[in-house]
């Protein structure tokens, strides 16, 4: 193999970070364009939103949350 | 370029310790791969990507 031999002019402290910041540049460039452009990568990240969708189609709606009994039998 | 193995190079290093060095990074790139290989098999099922 004769690219093991870039080491030899290339200090591995300084070339492999470059490497490691290309990757990861453009790893978060390319996914934060799908965050940004659209719709099902955020809902996705957001998550619960298949289980409000089962819990309405069904007619099984989660009842709201209710408040604490403190405040709720403070007068 | 000059084969002597016992040559020391400008960044310090002789071939067999660059050859070293750089089947490291190649494991490693392998190993990040497998993963994102996997990931993106899991984002292909469980969201609309590609649908």
């Amino acid at each position: 193999m004769i690219y093991g031999r870039m080491w030899l002019v290339i200090k591995p402290g300084i070339g492999i970070p470059m490497g490691a910041v290309a990757i990861m540049g453009t790893s978060l460039a390319v996914h934060t364009c799908i965050l940004t452009h659209t719709t099902w990568f955020p809902a996705f990240l957001q998550g619960g939103v298949k289980a409000q969708h089962a819990a309405v189609e069904t007619g099984k709606v989660a009842a709201a949350p209710q408040p604490p009994i403190a405040v709720a039998s403070a007068k | 370029m000059t084969d002597d193995p016992n040559k020391v190079w400008p960044t310090g290093l002789t071939i067999g310790e660059a050859e070293e060095i750089h089947s490291h990074i190649v494991d490693g790139t392998r190993i990040y791969g497998a993963i994102s290989i996997v990931a993106h098999f899991l984002a292909y099922i469980y969201t609309p990507w590609l649908h």
